[in-house]
């Protein structure tokens, strides 16, 4: 009251004196006829109805129940519903949207992560198939199976390859790639676990290249083959070793160039034998000779299309795994990470630890959301609170 | 007395002790009928808007926080927001509004003086702007402090003080100029 005017103040004290005491008290006429006022207001103040008090009071002394039973039986479809606390259905709201976020976005990252993976890696794997074409010559494969024969043109897989119909047994060219993180530490065991796996599976370690110590960046690159049919099994093995960054697979149907490739081979086995045929008969030296350099010829031809045949079933039969691994530089206290394959004690503290951190950043993830959005749900309630206040006193304007 | 009324959960301001819910119905219940009549000036409307305002109460009182303000101005708000939610119905349905009513049967024991004297007030006040009635019949009709009517009405409590003094000078001069 220390704002008050010192008049004002001394008037309205007067008026409170007049309506505690139950009649006029001051001396100054003008207090006087404000208290007078103010005891007619009071005095005048409307009573209620005798029948309407009594009915009100037996419905608080039955705790309303009686008007909840008769609404329940009046409006068996609608029943009476209280207003929704609205902090509440906010804070819920804000809660889901939160959680909805949290779960959406490491999702949405990780596709869009894969999906930028997948196209480079697309690219790798068609490197990859042209490099097996060349790979003969570098691998450490047997030269018998592996040379190509000279004067058969090397084709490339994607310009051979593609639709033959009619033919049932497809040959398709498989490819995948796979980049794994090994926890901090662990590089060299991850890629020996790699070369357990390939040969586990009967595969084989085509090319590798492993960079560990403290010279240059960790990590490591392997070409490996495995058989076709066990592929799928061996990319779960190896997915197990470490952190799956990304993981892409491709297959290129070569049916139509091995088709040709046999059909071509049959051809010149028949002009062997035709040959072989004729120069038996030949009745002049000069045509012996003639039909020896075709023989020779023809039998270049054959080399280069077994030799071509050969190398087609090998790059069916086997598939291209890439794996590059890197080094998980984030994990420095993951030593002995259940990821690499550990286990025990270690691994199992190791994945709590995992487990704990992955929980924190789902929480933080989701605070990033919950925080705003509350602080939105509760402008929006307050303002909605305070609109409602403003209709509310309207009413008494007009 | 059912368990759920005698059951105690109104603490009353400066009290250790909290009373039950129907004695704070019973110790209110005049003052906020009064009010509501006063603001809606229609007896049968104050009667349900009076009822349904102590069921709210009712339903919510086991939410109620001492640090939001007095049982009383509790009450006085809850009312309040249902008596203006009447009025805003009125408005909507306008041509359906009722007269000012004399809420008051005049007694035996009135003089012929002050029974002349209420008339005129009570002219007056129905002349006055809703605001300024309200404010008249929380403090007068509904016997709230100057601070208990701040918490009712959301205003400041020098901002009450002002504003009902300038109303009370507006009823005097009214009265005045009906005398």
């Amino acid at each position: 009251m220390t704002e008050l005017d010192e008049t004002i103040e001394r008037e309205l004290e007067a008026m409170d004196e007049a309506i505690e005491r139950g009649g006029v008290t001051s001396n100054v006429a003008l207090e006087r006829e404000l208290q007078e006022i103010a005891l007619a207001v009071a005095w005048d103040a409307p009573e209620p109805d005798p029948a309407f008090s009594a009915e009100l009071r037996e419905r608080v002394r039955g705790g309303f129940e009686r008007q909840d039973r008769a609404s329940r039986f009046s409006l068996p479809a609608l029943p009476k519903l209280r207003r929704p606390p609205m902090v509440a259905l906010a804070g819920v709201a804000s809660v889901l949207a939160a959680l909805a976020v949290a779960v959406a976005v490491p999702l949405l990252t990780q596709e869009k992560k894969e999906e930028t993976s997948s196209s480079s890696a697309s690219l790798g794997a068609g490197t990859a198939a042209q490099e097996l074409s060349q790979a003969p010559r570098n691998s450490t494969l047997p030269s018998d199976e592996i040379e190509p024969s000279p004067g058969v043109p090397q084709r490339d897989s994607g310009s051979t390859g593609g639709f033959a119909p009619g033919e049932d047994a497809r040959r398709i060219e498989r490819s995948a790639a796979l980049t794994l993180e090994a926890p901090e530490g662990k590089l060299d065991r991850v890629a020996e676990q790699i070369v357990t796996v390939t040969d586990r599976y009967e595969g084989f370690v085509l090319r590798s290249n492993v960079t560990s110590g403290d010279d240059g960046i960790p990590g490591g690159e392997f070409e490996l083959r495995v058989p076709a049919d066990r592929l799928q099994a061996a990319l779960r093995d190896l997915s197990k070793l470490g952190d799956v960054r990304s993981r892409t697979q491709s297959g290129d149907d070569v049916t139509r160039a091995f088709v040709s490739a046999e059909d071509r081979l049959e051809g010149a086995r028949a002009e062997r034998r035709s040959l072989l045929r004729r120069l038996e008969n030949a009745e002049t030296d000069t045509e012996a000779e003639s039909l020896r350099s075709r023989l020779d010829f023809n039998a270049s031809e054959v080399r280069g299309l077994n030799g071509q045949l050969r190398d087609l079933r090998l790059r069916t039969n086997y598939a291209t795994v890439n794996v590059t691994l890197d080094q998980n530089t984030e994990a420095a206290d993951d030593e002995d990470s259940g990821a690499a394959g550990g286990d025990g004690l270690g691994g199992a503290l190791d994945d709590a630890l995992g487990s704990l951190s992955a929980s924190v950043e789902m929480l933080v993830r989701a605070l990033g959301v919950l925080i705003p959005v509350t602080i939105l749900a509760c402008l929006l309630w307050l303002s909605g609170r305070s609109v409602r206040r403003r209709r509310r006193e309207g009413a008494l304007t007009t | 007395m059912t368990q759920a009324t005698a059951e105690r959960v109104m603490p009353r301001a400066g009290e250790t002790e909290s009373e039950t819910f129907e004695a704070l119905y019973e110790r209110t219940f005049p003052k906020v009928y009064a009010y509501v009549a006063s603001l809606l000036r229609d007896r049968s409307a104050a009667e349900d808007v009076t009822a349904q305002a102590f069921e709210r109460a009712y339903l919510k009182h086991r939410s109620y926080k001492p640090s939001r303000g007095t049982p009383e101005q509790w009450i006085f708000g809850i009312a309040r927001n249902a008596a203006l939610d009447e009025l805003r119905k009125r408005k909507r349905r306008a041509g359906l509004e009722v007269d000012p009513e004399d809420l008051r049967a005049p007694t035996l024991d009135d003089h012929a003086e002050l029974s002349v004297r209420r008339e005129v007030v009570r002219a007056a006040l129905a002349d006055l702007e809703g605001p300024d009635r309200d404010l008249v019949a929380l403090k007068f009709t509904g016997g709230l402090s100057n601070a208990e009517v701040a918490r009712v009405t959301g205003l400041s409590e020098s901002n009450v003080g002002t504003r009902l003094h300038r109303t009370m000078t507006k009823l005097r001069e009214a009265c005045h100029d009906r005398a």
